[in-house]
């Protein structure tokens, strides 16, 4: 009987994607004919969401310097599970024609799990359409779980992310602590960066309200 | 002044002031390149501001010279009056790399210099600001520099690693492909006598090469 409600629940999450409003690089302007009439991806049941908190994917469409990583990382940790993230162009895969600048991060995914690469320079719309149901199939058969990777392998991610953004790197969204509440926490979760961040970090503090 | 003042007004400045190369084309009417020794610079840009009204200076750039140890600034004026570009051109030792501001002539030069000295390492004396400017995350050296290795700090910190696998070695070594080693392309590689491979021949220090526009 679970196993029915798992497979209900997945074919509705590939049906009903609410991808996020982020765009960095060059790519982003292939996403304008795949959201209007011509490629129409809400026939699909994918639309755009404003907010990191209401989206399922994440789509990073292009060169990410280290500036934006910091802020694609702060917007990553905030989607709520299960998130998808898809990345577009050559440069999230290697760098692409970027592979020498000194500016630009280089492997998406040492950064964070990426579910699926749509390669090019840019890809065309066809391509972003052919990759979204790609992860369809893939979030349908129960394939596309590398969401659970971050919280699995968080210590390596966490120290690539560390190597760029100086070890006083954190965020506010506490990762161990939703591993643990999921049920989540794997052998690698832990290790020597989390140990460094565990020491440096500093609770939130609330925001001061001034009128 | 008119639009014929222009000539003359040139004319009267290289009598005024030593040095100075001008050099004009007749395929670019509207533009025109001035060579300078860096101790004029300010004399020149008083005389175009307040004689030909060239009030707007539109960018500074900075080429950095390795192998002739030398950063060239180049201000580009505009004059709405005269509808003219003046490229000022001007060498300065690379070391220790020091000029003066042009922030009381002209205001946005403050933008333009801390530029500069973010990406070049170049100091501008009585500059409004030297802090960061763009490059709020960086702590390397000034990487637009020519010394700087981009390769290798892109290999150290991002772990990029040249995609050279077995069926290419092959090729390559058959004669094949397109082979140019790091060591003849980047400068920071480069041994001895480095020479910019577009340049046929080496470049004489300062006023040089009549047939830049």
């Amino acid at each position: 009987m679970a196993r029915v409600f798992d497979e209900l629940t997945r074919f509705c999450q590939a049906r009903s994607l609410f991808i996020l409003h982020y765009c960095t690089g060059c790519g982003a302007i292939e996403l304008p004919p795949v959201m209007t009439s011509r490629f129409d991806m809400e026939r699909l049941g994918v639309s755009p969401m404003v907010t990191p908190r209401q989206a399922d994917v994440l789509l990073v469409t292009g060169y990410v310097s280290i500036k934006t990583l910091k802020r694609v990382m702060l917007t990553y940790e905030q989607m709520g599970s299960p998130r998808y993230v898809i990345g577009i162009c050559s440069c999230t895969v290697n760098g692409g024609m970027y592979w020498q600048s000194y500016a630009t991060a280089k492997k998406l995914d040492e950064y964070l799990p990426v579910d699926l690469y749509i390669a090019g320079c840019m890809p065309r719309p066809e391509a972003v359409i052919s990759g979204i149901r790609t992860l369809m199939q893939r979030i349908e058969s129960g394939e596309a779980d590398s969401w659970k990777e971050y919280y699995h392998n968080y210590d390596y991610y966490l120290g690539n992310q560390q190597k760029l953004f100086g070890p006083q790197w954190q965020t506010p969204v506490d990762v161990i602590g939703e591993a643990e509440q999921y049920g989540l926490l794997g052998p690698a979760t832990r290790g020597t960066h989390t140990e460094l961040l565990e020491q440096i970090q500093v609770p939130l503090q609330p925001l001061e309200m001034r009128l | 002044m008119s639009l014929d003042g222009f000539t003359p007004w040139l004319q009267s400045l290289s009598d005024r002031i030593e040095g100075m190369v001008v050099t004009r084309t007749d395929l670019q009417q509207r533009r025109t390149r001035i060579d300078l020794p860096a101790d004029h610079l300010t004399l020149l840009l008083e005389a175009a501001k307040g004689e030909l009204g060239f009030v707007h200076l539109s960018a500074i750039s900075c080429v950095d010279w390795i192998e002739e140890g030398a950063f060239e600034l180049v201000y580009h004026l505009w004059s709405y009056e005269q509808n003219q570009l003046l490229s000022i051109h001007i060498r300065i030792p690379r070391d220790p790399g020091r000029y003066q501001s042009v922030v009381d002539l002209y205001r946005p030069a403050g933008f333009f210099e801390r530029d500069i000295h973010e990406m070049f390492g170049l100091y501008f004396e009585g500059a409004l600001d030297m802090d960061k400017f763009i490059l709020t995350e960086w702590n390397g050296p000034p990487p637009m520099r020519k010394d700087f290795d981009s390769e290798a700090f892109v290999e150290e910190t991002f772990g990029w690693q040249a995609y050279n696998p077995p069926w290419l070695q092959a090729l390559t070594s058959a004669g094949g492909g397109v082979v140019t080693p790091p060591s003849e392309q980047r400068f920071s590689q480069r041994g001895e006598v480095a020479r910019a491979p577009w340049s046929g021949s080496p470049r004489q220090p300062f006023q040089d090469d009549g047939e830049k526009g």
